[in-house]
């Protein structure tokens, strides 16, 4: 069996999902369809991920965080902020 | 860092301004409860800010970060599993009465606001199947895809062996996608 004849490994799926396969693997997919419908299921699950949007604390997060934080001097001395 | 290590205080809100929403949306997505999140992610800067003189330069920010982020979450996570109430109210209890009058009545908590914004945020199909997800498994799986980290580099962050963290990101991968599917079918 040559090699654009094994089936892709999990890493090889994942690296086909983000467009990141080589060629001559990449081209395995055209001869069997068990591994382009785990790929294709696979790509379709990691685009739902990567689109997940972030989130954002309400405002005055940092002034609440920094009103607990000992803010260092150069001298290396701390002080309450 | 570098900076920041020096003692300047714009250093520091530079530090909250860059990783305020990763680490409140890592948390926010392993708890889901906003408050709860912002508590957490409040704590987690607390620590960092504090102990910046302790940080190693030889690690990356990030991960030293994510790091203290995750662990308050798997440790609020665990305490939280301890502390599960009876539905069959306080085992101090021992009349009737008193069961009646302390055991949990399931939707009885009338929906506030927050509780909107929070359904809206994670009420979708992805979200709610990331939410069944292992707390070791999404803490992995949100490094991974949403943060965009390498294998390595999460398992320097979380402190596993490179293949706990391949076989965790696969598993969940293959429980997304099982979620996911059931819900089209």
């Amino acid at each position: 069996m040559n090699q654009s004849q094994m089936h892709l490994t999990t890493d090889e799926l994942e690296l086909w999902a983000q467009g990141l396969l080589g060629a001559q693997r990449s081209f395995h997919l055209s001869d069997c369809s068990l591994c382009r419908e785990l790929a294709q299921r696979e790509r379709k699950v990691i685009l739902e991920l990567v689109q997940l949007p972030a989130f954002a604390p309400t405002a005055g997060f940092a002034d609440r965080v920094m009103a607990k934080v000992k803010v260092p001097t150069p001298s290396g001395d701390w002080q309450p902020n | 860092m570098a900076w920041a290590k020096a003692g300047h205080e714009a250093a520091f809100r530079e530090l909250v301004r860059r990783y305020e929403r990763p680490i409140f949306s890592l948390l926010y997505r392993m708890v889901r409860d906003r408050a709860l999140a912002e508590d957490l992610a409040q704590e987690t800067f607390i620590k960092v800010l504090n102990g910046i003189k302790s940080y190693r330069p030889e690690f990356k920010f990030s991960s030293w970060i994510f790091k203290i982020a995750n662990n308050a979450a798997i440790d609020h996570l665990r305490r939280k599993s301890l502390d599960t109430l009876s539905l069959d109210g306080s085992p101090s209890a021992e009349t009737p009465e008193q069961m009646q009058a302390t055991s949990l009545q399931v939707g009885d908590r009338a929906e506030t606001p927050l509780d909107e914004v929070e359904s809206r945020e994670l009420g979708t199909a992805i979200e709610r199947a990331i939410a069944k997800l292992r707390p070791e498994y999404r803490s992995c799986i949100l490094l991974r895809h949403v943060e965009g980290y390498s294998y390595e580099e999460i398992a320097e962050t979380l402190e596993l062996p490179l293949g706990t963290v391949k076989t965790y990101i696969h598993r969940a991968r293959n429980e997304l996608r099982v979620h996911l599917e059931d819900r089209r079918e």
